[in-house]
């Protein structure tokens, strides 16, 4: 079946969604070697299938498989990439980060070994719709290894990760990926090192034909915020990304910082945050809509995408399906806005005329 | 038939305390109770004044009605008063309360569960009528988990007419705690902390992210001495370091006690606009104080979490329970204290309207409502002024206990801890410890998880408290409900506290109370983690 084109102002998520408590038991079940690895891949299975079937009834033209397969943002990769060692399995709470760490260099091999592939496929099967396919970025996948003797520099670590997921992302396009999403979720804890994260990500996108988008918020564990402060850390180092997006959360901190997207004359799209991922407050339509009518203030609206501030994964699902579907309610909005308003540039003079008026231009004498 | 010793120390320590099995399995085995579902428990109880008999029985009510197999009997008893009683006469008399209460459902062979009634909920014998076949019991409520109980009522009371109670005994209620005074004045360890947060501030500082404002908060104030002690440090301190951070300070006292709270204000007074005090429900600060969700540098807790309503759970071979409570008044006393002040015969059925005004049950609740100035110009004639009544609070106070029964949990995620917190955290504790019996001290897992949304990503959490470090101290010891003056207290579940913490992103570790480190006040600090 032939994929519709995009709407303005596309709605979609940035990864994660809402993992009930039911599955967080088994999944922590699993990790205490009380459940097996396949009766778990067959839960999760089950549980994206849901997910993606939630988004779709919510709306979303972008959908992801919700990141359910994952224990974390972090540990789903670094125990999948050779040469990480990760001493113990186990894990009290399925959610809890390993401590992982390299001895020696990671080994270079061109082939792809995460299986990211084979996650995309399995939710292309699932769904009709455009797909944002995420993973977390080098940069914040180095944070959370303790090297003990690989490297001199800790950014040859970062750039070896980098080469890592480069190879995950050719198999992704080769499986049919069309947009990935590289995560950077510890970056705004390091602003020092925007730098050396944006040639990690650089590295990662060469040479892979996707559209790429690069999400960078203030920390979403246990739907807590990490760090504070504003992005103008990123810029202007960010624009050297090779990247078409950036994904930035506005939602929860304010819409203060999309003051640098005109400084900084950004010229490519922006993912913008208008949904509170830490709160189970559920937005209105109208306050969605709101944001994003202040975001077109800075942004035109075919470089505007519509997105949470980050994963849903800490909402209950009934809150993250409501968050959802007033994101699209509010998105709706708009574009009903920006399609009067074209509708109104774009007709005869005299029809403008009568429609400033309310009535046809020949009545009004 | 199974005995648990709880109180294992004390078995090896005293002599009175073994040689009272003897008499207690006789009398058990010459019962006609079905002794494959009777377990005997043995605690110790330290506190003086609690909510125990000296040997009480504990149904344990079936899960499915019409299985024979379903539920048993606990038989509890307090070693420490053991030697006070006729213990084979008590325990026989409390085997007959217990298989009168429970038609043939332990003799006969008539299950357990055919006491509940078909919508699935517990029966419970209306409030106010006699338990047992002697009428010995005067109940106050109807059965209810223990955060529920009317404990917490008289509880509350004690600190909102704290006042009054101190006049009464004469003493200041710090003078009731272990060694006669809260646990907070430790110079060292004041000044150790500001100058840890002093290092995160100005590391924040540098990094351009250091807020204007800055925000400590304390909750349970006691008298103050904590407040000034801390504030008087941090200006001396600011001042020798010269980085102004006083001038940027909000200190923020809270607690449920406008009394405790007057009384703090005072002892802070030279720091002016620096402190704020606010009245708030300790279970949820967050209603009171969510303007700082994520601003917090400090939280600082006294003595609150031992004193916050509490559940019991149980697990029981292999199956979990919810304890719940039936607060009543031993006939005997009711009848003193009806014959002190003046009050007509007990009569059942509490929020019976047909019951007379003058009847025990209701004046009780009308103290509890009232409180004891209030009562005193309500009923002039059995209460002609506050000492009166004061005193006739006391009376009941000391009288009060509380009967337990064990009732059958559909499932830990239908439990609710709290408002957004459910059961199920507790699957992880219960499963790994066999059969135990726990608090979940709802009120201080309530009011931990809020606290924790205020800290700042840089932010700590402490909090002096009486915690249990390990679950398996629940095997070895007694842990509450006591009664600390007119409070009630029970220990913290610790493990439970680590758990919700770690759920949400926070280390959190018990270390030894450095004023007194042999104290069973432990020092809870919770801090973000990865």
């Amino acid at each position: 079946m032939a994929r519709k084109r995009q709407p303005v102002l596309p709605t979609t998520v940035v990864g994660s969604y809402s993992v009930p408590e039911w599955l967080e038991r088994l999944k922590t079940d699993y990790y205490q070697r009380r459940i097996s690895g396949q009766h778990l891949a067959e839960i999760h299975e089950i549980a994206i299938k849901a997910a993606i079937k939630d988004q779709e009834r919510a709306g979303i033209d972008i959908v992801s498989d919700g990141e359910l397969r994952r224990d974390n943002d972090v540990d789903y990769f670094l125990a999948r990439i050779p040469g990480v060692l990760v001493p113990h399995h186990a894990k009290t709470y399925y959610f809890d980060y390993y401590e992982a760490e390299v001895t020696r260099p990671l080994p270079e091999d061109p082939e792809p070994s995460l299986g990211l592939a084979d996650d995309f496929a399995f939710t292309r099967g699932q769904t009709d719709r455009p797909i944002k396919f995420s993973f977390t970025g080098p940069f914040s996948l180095s944070r959370r290894i303790t090297d003990t003797g690989a490297y001199k520099d800790q950014a040859d670590l970062v750039r070896a990760i980098a080469r890592r997921l480069g190879a995950e992302a050719r198999a992704l396009v080769a499986a049919g990926a069309e947009l990935l999403q590289i995560d950077e979720p510890f970056l705004a804890g390091y602003r020092e090192d925007v730098e050396l994260a944006v040639e990690a990500v650089n590295i990662v996108t060469d040479g892979v034909a996707a559209t790429w988008a690069l999400h960078v918020c203030y920390g979403n564990r246990y739907a807590r915020p990490l760090w504070e402060g504003h992005y103008d850390f990123l810029f202007p180092a960010v624009q050297a990304a090779k990247v078409d997006q950036l994904v930035l959360e506005f939602a929860r901190r304010g819409l203060d910082d999309l003051r640098l997207f005109r400084a900084y004359e950004w010229d490519r799209s922006l993912g913008l945050g208008v949904v509170d991922v830490k709160s189970a407050e559920v937005e209105t339509p109208e306050l969605i809509a709101r944001r994003i009518r202040r975001a077109l203030e800075y942004v035109p609206a075919e470089r505007l995408v519509i997105n949470p501030d980050c994963g849903l994964r800490h909402q209950p699902a009934e809150v993250a399906r409501a968050k959802l579907r007033a994101m699209v309610a509010g998105t709706e909005q708009v574009r009903q806005e920006l399609a009067a308003e074209a509708r109104k540039a774009s007709a005869p003079p005299d029809d403008r005329q009568r429609s400033a008026t309310g009535a046809p231009a020949g009545q009004r004498a | 038939m199974r005995i648990d010793v709880r109180a294992v120390k004390r078995l090896r320590e005293s002599v009175d305390a073994a040689a009272v099995f003897g008499p207690i399995v006789q009398a058990i085995g010459a019962s006609s109770a079905d002794l494959s579902r009777v377990r005997v428990v043995c605690d110790w109880i330290q506190y003086k004044n609690n909510f125990r008999e000296v040997v009480d029985h504990r149904p344990v009510l079936g899960a499915w009605p019409g299985r024979r197999e379903d539920g048993g009997l606990e038989i509890a008893v307090d070693l420490r008063r053991c030697p006070d009683v006729d213990l084979a006469t008590r325990v026989k008399e409390v085997l007959a309360e217990a298989l009168a209460d429970m038609p043939g459902g332990m003799s006969g062979g008539v299950p357990l569960a055919a006491e509940r009634r078909t919508d699935g909920r517990a029966d419970g014998r209306a409030a106010g009528s006699d338990g047992g076949p002697g009428g010995n019991r005067v109940t106050l409520e109807d059965w209810v988990p223990g955060r529920d109980s009317c404990v917490w009522r008289f509880n509350a009371l004690y600190w909102q007419a704290l006042s009054q109670w101190e006049k009464a005994t004469g003493r200041e209620y710090e003078q009731a705690l272990p060694g006669g005074e809260s646990d907070a004045r430790n110079q060292e360890a004041v000044r150790e902390l500001i100058l840890e947060l002093f290092k995160v501030w100005d590391d924040l500082d540098a990094r351009q992210a250091l807020p204007e404002e800055l925000y400590i908060v304390e909750l349970g104030v006691g008298n103050g001495n904590q407040a000034r002690t801390w504030l008087d440090a941090f200006a001396e301190l600011d001042v020798a370091r010269g980085r102004d951070y006083y001038q940027r300070l909000h200190y923020l006292m809270g607690d449920y006690s406008p009394h405790v709270l007057e009384r703090a204000r005072k002892a802070v007074a030279h720091h002016g606009d620096r402190v704020n005090a606010l009245v708030l429900d300790a279970t949820r600060p967050a209603h009171t104080l969510g303007f700082l969700a994520g601003k917090a540098f400090l939280v600082y807790i006294s003595n609150l979490y031992d004193n916050l309503p509490s559940d019991e759970v149980a697990c029981i071979d292999g199956r979990m329970y919810q304890v719940e409570v039936r607060a009543y008044l031993p006939a005997a006393a009711a009848r003193t204290i009806a014959q002190t002040y003046g009050l007509g015969p007990v009569s059942p059925g509490r929020g019976n309207p047909d019951r007379p005004p003058g009847d025990l049950g209701t004046v009780i609740d009308r103290l509890l409502r009232l409180g004891p100035e209030l009562l005193s110009v309500s009923l002039p004639d059995r209460f002609p002024d506050t000492e009166r009544a004061v005193a006739f609070w006391r009376d009941v106070w000391n009288g009060l206990r509380l009967q337990e029964r064990y009732v059958p949990m559909a499932g830990l995620d239908l439990y609710e801890i709290a408002p957004s917190l459910s059961g199920e955290i507790l699957r992880s504790v219960l499963e790994a410890a066999g059969d135990i019996r726990m608090h979940v001290n709802n009120g201080t897992l309530s009011s931990f998880a809020d606290t924790l949304r205020l800290l700042h990503p840089y932010g700590r959490l402490q909090c002096h408290d009486l915690f249990l470090t390990d679950r398996r101290q629940y095997r070895t010891g007694f842990y509450g409900p006591g009664k600390y003056d007119g409070s009630v207290v029970n220990w913290v579940n610790g493990p439970l506290l680590q758990l919700i913490g770690n759920r949400r992103g926070f280390d959190v570790s018990f270390s030894p109370f450095k004023q007194r480190p042999s104290a069973n006040v432990k020092t809870l600090t919770a801090q973000a983690r990865d």
